[in-house]
């Protein structure tokens, strides 16, 4: 009876214990891993800054629309009702309008921030060849009449338009941007990938080949010339090949493949006018991202050596793979946060205008089905607090919102950039309880009692973020401060010590005194003789 | 003259680079027991100099401590260096004894020591602006053992500055031959384990069945 009564306890023990591992197996934790880099580039966990929101497939997003002959948005029975290899997405921010370069659909999308779709536009009207082919880029601006201009990359057409919406489903054309007829543009075929627009409504458009950098247009579709290319990186065969140079006849050095620097991928431009670019080739590190002032010089350079990292810098996080990156996408966001794609891990890495970074999510290495995973992540954006990212094979548009840390970390940082640390002190502290490993909370709470005077907390800090630069600028303070304060023990220490020395010499050369090892070894001597009396005792 | 005790010897030895060793050789006062204390703090200073080093100085990866880099960079190179002496000098009329090259050796690198000593001092109270003070002092102290070392070399083989300086560099060549080897027999012996090992596992699975 007893045993039986005992057997049935330990089957509920052991069933409660099953269910309640079980429910912590369940629950639905991000399916990435979120972590940051410390002052040595070493990987370290973090809490999450952004979590998905939801995920947007063709049905939600209302594409079935587009063939009910009932709706107002209906174009034919045949329009697919789903995204299919999108290359692109643009945020309106002034209107709050997500665009969406459908490019295997040959079609642009047009929703508001809530994913209810706004428009569709298939056709052109006033054009010569009136259909997109493949459309793989695309700008939208509201202009001073409060029209919305659409640009597009309008890929397999080669070239660019610039399209007045006009309706839900309509557009007309203002300006055509097509292969440039100068002697300086070589390449064969002319792909426009993507496109950008300045204030001056000068284009910037990406050619797929073209390595020169951006081909620049002004507003009536003149070729201006190109526009911030990037450098050749010097690897061991790079450099190989210049010396090998120097020593080659004519024909080898003709044979001799040329060192090309490889072509930005994507772009996206500031309120202020600067421009950021990601190149997309494989491990690319030579101006891997960049920031270019109208001028076209790079900002981030790492002229004063290797200041900036984008993307991955260690692997800790995919066990067994080589390292790889591929930055496809950068979009600049609110206070001048940005956000950087990596198409091969999937991972969105997300800086602060210092181009420290703040955030990693996304994964590409879990089942692709889960929300936060990508199989072709193609696009990013970002409008507000959210984070959007268009996957070009699942075809859906994933939305990540941030975290409550997500949110502190984003108001400490925006305050760090300004330089009010003291203002910013008490939202790291919030940071800090939640994330305490979070090496720009120590930066900046370091920073902050800098401010206050309070250096020696000040170095405790830095010394914990390992910023030996910022430790060392803290110790130059406290050591001004502590030579001021001890300015009398130690002046008075010195003068002590001098006479003391001086006297010594004397005695010494009088032959008063022996010198310093024969005092030493007398009073050893001494002492142990009282030792060794005390001991018989 | 010259009574000195062992440490006035060192003494007389760093601050007379032209003809200390000369007299050393002379008097025959070198201590093998304080050579070896040498070796000893030259490998405390290694540790010293990568673990107390001013934080804003320290380049080091200070997260992993790992003792071996430096039992190589003391031991191992100071002992092959004194090996790879004594077997290039042997062989081009040197005078020198195995011991009294590991004895001239020893003093020769003190300045270095104590360079390295007070340069991990001093950076403890510096700012990275001051970094050219902590750089002059372990140079000077690195550029002085260099010349101690070379009168060490020429005064225990008798060798005249030129040859002195060849015997030096055919040193240097044998150390690489000597580590090169060293880490092949290393490796070998690997891979000797690595088998019986392997031989080890086969017959227990063989003996379980």
């Amino acid at each position: 009876m007893v045993s039986k009564m005992l057997k049935r306890l330990i089957g509920i023990a052991t069933a409660v214990a099953t269910i309640s591992t079980m429910a912590v197996t369940a629950f639905a934790d991000e399916p990435y891993d979120t972590y940051s880099y410390d002052n040595w580039d070493d990987p370290i966990p973090s809490q999450a800054g952004y979590m998905v929101e939801r995920t947007w497939m063709g049905h939600d997003l209302g594409l079935d629309k587009l063939s009910d002959p009932d709706s107002k948005f209906f174009i034919s029975k045949s329009e697919s009702p789903n995204l299919n290899a999108a290359a692109d997405m643009y945020i309106e921010d002034s209107t709050r309008t997500i665009w969406v370069a459908d490019t295997g659909n040959n079609r642009i999308l047009c929703f508001n921030e809530d994913f209810v779709l706004k428009g569709c536009y298939k056709t052109i009207d006033g054009a010569e060849k009136s259909n997109f082919a493949a459309p793989r880029g695309l700008f939208v601006e509201v202009d001073k009449n409060g029209d919305t201009i659409l640009y597009v990359a309008d890929t397999e057409n080669s070239r660019a338009v610039k399209l007045k919406v006009t309706g839900a489903l309509t557009c007309e054309l203002q300006q055509d941007f097509l292969k440039p007829t100068s002697q300086a543009y070589s390449a064969e075929a002319f792909s426009p990938s993507k496109v950008i627009v300045d204030k001056e409504g000068n284009v910037y458009l990406v050619a797929t080949t073209v390595n020169t950098g951006a081909l620049r247009y002004d507003k009536n579709g003149e070729f201006k010339g190109y526009f911030g290319a990037n450098r050749v990186q010097q690897t061991a065969e790079v450099i190989a090949r210049k010396v090998w140079r120097i020593f080659a006849s004519e024909e080898q050095l003709q044979a001799m493949a040329t060192t090309v620097p490889t072509e930005f991928h994507n772009f996206d431009m500031d309120e202020d006018g600067f421009i950021y670019t990601v190149t997309e080739s494989v491990n690319a590190d030579t101006d891997a991202v960049k920031k270019l002032n109208p001028a076209g010089y790079n900002i981030w350079n790492n002229a004063k050596g290797n200041e900036y990292h984008f993307g991955d810098i260690a692997r800790d996080y995919d066990e067994g793979v080589a390292k790889k990156t591929k930055l496809t996408d950068i979009v600049v966001g609110d206070n001048d946060v940005f956000n950087v794609l990596d198409y091969e891990s999937g991972r969105v890495f997300q800086y602060d205008k210092n181009a420290d970074l703040l955030f990693i999510f996304g994964t590409k290495s879990q089942p692709s089905e889960q929300e936060g995973s990508f199989t072709s992540p193609n696009a990013v954006e970002t409008l507000g607090t959210k984070v959007y990212v268009l996957d070009g094979l699942k075809n859906d548009i994933t939305v990540f919102d941030e975290t409550v840390f997500g949110k502190y970390v984003h108001e400490a940082s925006v305050l760090n950039v300004e330089g009010k640390y003291t203002e910013a002190k008490p939202i790291w502290e919030e940071v800090m309880k939640r994330d305490g490993g979070y090496t720009m909370a120590h930066i900046a709470l370091g920073k902050a009692c800098l401010n206050a005077g309070e250096y020696k907390q000040a170095m405790k800090y830095f010394k914990t973020a390992y910023d030996q630069e910022n430790y060392d600028k803290a110790y130059e303070y406290y050591r001004d401060e502590f030579l001021r304060e001890h300015f009398e023990v130690i002046v008075i220490g010195l003068v002590v010590f001098f006479i003391l020395v001086a006297v010594y010499s004397h005695l010494k050369k009088k032959k008063i005194i022996w010198s310093i090892t024969e005092c030493l070894a007398f009073v050893l001597y001494k002492i142990s003789g009282a030792f060794k009396s005390l001991m018989r005792r | 003259m010259y009574e000195f005790t062992t440490l006035g010897w060192l003494r007389h030895v760093i601050f007379h680079p032209l003809e200390g060793f000369e007299d050393l050789r002379w008097k025959k006062r070198g201590s093998i027991g304080l050579s070896l204390i040498i070796v000893v703090l030259l490998f405390v200073a290694m540790v010293v100099d990568r673990q107390l080093k001013g934080f804003a100085f320290n380049t080091a990866y200070v997260k992993v401590f790992n003792v071996v880099p430096l039992i190589v960079q003391s031991f191992v190179y100071f002992f092959v260096w004194v090996i790879g002496n004594w077997a290039v000098c042997t062989l081009f009329d040197g005078e020198g004894t195995l011991k009294n090259i590991c004895i001239y050796s020893a003093y020769a690198i003190v300045p270095y020591i104590f360079g390295v000593y007070l340069a991990t001092f001093i950076s403890n109270f510096l700012i990275l602006d001051e970094a050219i003070w902590v750089n002059f002092i372990s140079y000077i102290g690195l550029g002085w053992s260099v010349i101690l070392m070379i009168q060490a070399m020429k005064a225990v083989h008798q060798y005249s500055l030129f040859k002195t300086i060849l015997s030096i560099l055919g040193t240097l060549i044998a150390m690489l031959l000597i580590l090169f080897l060293a880490v092949l027999l290393l490796s070998l012996f690997q891979q000797v384990y690595v088998f019986i090992y392997s031989l080890y596992t086969e017959i227990a699975y063989r003996i379980r069945g």
